[in-house]
């Protein structure tokens, strides 16, 4: 369970405070899934930067399974928008990077590590460099990297944006079997309405210009089998995108 | 290193050998001899007049590299890595880095003596701001995500530098170390025409001052055979710990 209360991330430079994000209330039920979805430049990477624990200086608070979010205490698995993976370090390193540095060496068992990158397709490439890999497989390692884990907290910045659209559906429904099984509460970027739709139980709206929330949906269709396929699935999203456009122009305007 | 590259080795080492070869069969003087006396020389030499100057010219090169090193590399990862500390230390670094050392080495001398260590400290001068500066430049490249998988699971100093910060500064390192060693021979080589009686510097000049020209130029074949050897030392280190910059 993550729970947000007014949060606000200023960024501070030599001449001047920049308010990135304010007031910001969520809450994600522990094993559920949270998509935000926002304008470029409104604060997504910020608050997801901030629930990481990437961020020292905030206000408000944010309680991951009621404690105050600390890399040290909790397990966060943090997946940057160009993935992170160490260009040095093997594919088969990179995804044990994580519990090394967690000392958790009871989670480096080789069968199931082999068995989360059998799912993910990449079961041979262990022993290849990040370089040597094409965007979907480094999308794949780095979703083993934090599965294999296990952690708290899931946090995803625009985890599919740079896969063309088949590899993207793909992708999507292998994370989708991997959360199921791991039933991780997740927080997920996305600027694709149909990704949100998908893979989000509920919706965070970001405003364009104030830095908060604009509104929260609630996914009715989350978790139905084949909703991409249905025609409700392309109804709403078609509604979803209509109204945002709507109150992205209104902010703009403003 | 593959066997390609070790006959490329050869080939280099053949093909000089027989321009000096045709040299000094034009030329016909004794200031430059036939390599094939050289060599004859050398064999008969090495062993009983060279072998011990060359050891002392290598453990000073080592001394001040590993000096240099133990000095720069810390230095280098803390001005990259904290951006406060090196608003202080990079103007003092780019005020001294651009006086050439050698002109150093009579304040050298008075310091530390005409024996070893003012030797030892010149080679350390010429090699640690190539260390500092490569190393901080290398850790400033780094881009922030690197950093953020590992920060998100409350890493360590000590994991950030060993999963991050070493391996990303260690090829601009392993060039700058590549780099400031050949200025670091050649002024060796310098520093050991006095204030000694031992290394390839002081065998090379003494066997010109007794104008034997056979002994100078198997002086002068061991000092270039010393710079491949470091050279070659050090390219093997670089393939083995940067392999992925090699794929
Ligand atoms: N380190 C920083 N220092 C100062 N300002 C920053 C910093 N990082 C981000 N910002 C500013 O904060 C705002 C929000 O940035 P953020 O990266 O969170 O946007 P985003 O919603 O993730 O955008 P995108 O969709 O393009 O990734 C931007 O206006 C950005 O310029
Ligand atoms: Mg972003």
């Amino acid at each position: 369970m993550i729970s947000i209360e007014n949060l606000s991330v200023n960024y501070k430079s030599d001449s001047d405070v920049y308010t990135a994000i304010s007031g910001i209330n969520l809450t994600i039920p522990e094993g559920g899934t949270l998509a935000v979805i926002g304008p470029s430049g409104c604060g997504k990477s910020t608050l997801l930067k901030a629930i990481a624990g990437l961020i020292p200086e905030y206000e408000g608070t944010i309680k991951i399974n009621g404690d105050e979010v600390n890399p040290k205490k909790q397990t966060i698995g943090f997946m940057p928008q160009n993935y992170g993976l160490l260009p040095w370090r093997t594919v088969i390193d990179n995804i044990r990077l994580g519990m090394k540095i967690k000392r958790a060496p009871e989670l480096l068992d080789r069968k199931v590590l082999k068995k989360l990158m059998r799912q993910l397709g990449i079961e041979g490439l262990g022993h290849r460099y990040p370089t040597e890999l094409s965007g979907g497989q480094q999308q794949r390692v780095a979703l083993a990297r934090v599965f294999a884990l296990q952690p708290d907290v899931l946090l995803m910045d625009e985890p599919f944006s740079a896969l063309d659209a088949i590899t993207r559906e793909e992708m999507q429904d292998i994370f989708l079997k991997l959360w199921q099984k791991n039933n991780v509460s997740t927080i997920f970027v996305t600027h694709y309405v149909e990704e949100a739709l998908y893979l989000g139980q509920r919706i965070a709206i970001l405003s364009a210009s104030s830095g908060n929330i604009n509104r929260i949906v609630d996914n009715p269709l989350f978790g139905g089998k084949d909703i991409r396929q249905n025609p409700e699935f392309f109804e709403m999203s078609l509604k979803l995108k209509n109204s945002i456009k709507k109150d992205w122009n209104q902010a703009w305007e403003n | 290193m593959g066997k390609l590259v070790s006959l490329w080795y050869l080939l280099a080492a053949v093909v000089l050998t027989i321009i000096w070869f045709i040299v000094s069969q034009l030329v016909d003087l004794p200031i430059i001899p036939s390599p094939v006396l050289v060599v004859e020389n050398l064999a008969d030499i090495f062993m009983k007049y060279i072998a011990i100057h060359s050891l002392y010219s290598l453990w000073r090169i080592g001394a001040g590299l590993l000096l240099a090193v133990a000095v720069g590399l810390p230095l280098g990862v803390i001005m990259g890595y904290f951006p406060q500390t090196d608003r202080f230390l990079a103007p003092v670094v780019y005020l001294t880095y651009p006086i050439p050392k050698i002109a150093l080495l009579p304040i050298l001398m008075l310091l530390f003596g005409v024996g070893e260590l003012s030797k030892v400290f010149m080679i350390f001068l010429i090699i640690v701001f190539q260390v500092v500066v490569a190393v901080r430049d290398g850790i400033r490249a780094i881009p922030n995500e690197t950093y953020y998988p590992l920060y998100s699971l409350g890493a360590s100093f000590k994991d950030i530098f060993f999963e991050v910060l070493w391996p990303a500064s260690l090829p601009k390192f392993i060039t700058a170390i590549r780099v400031a060693l050949a200025t670091a021979i050649s002024v060796l080589f310098f520093t050991e025409t006095f204030g000694t009686q031992y290394g390839m510097g002081y065998f090379i000049m003494d066997a010109w001052l007794r104008v034997n020209y056979l002994e100078m130029y198997s002086g002068i074949v061991v000092l270039s055979l010393l710079g491949l050897i470091l050279f070659t030392t050090i390219d093997l280190i670089e393939r083995n710990a940067c392999h992925w910059q090699y794929k």
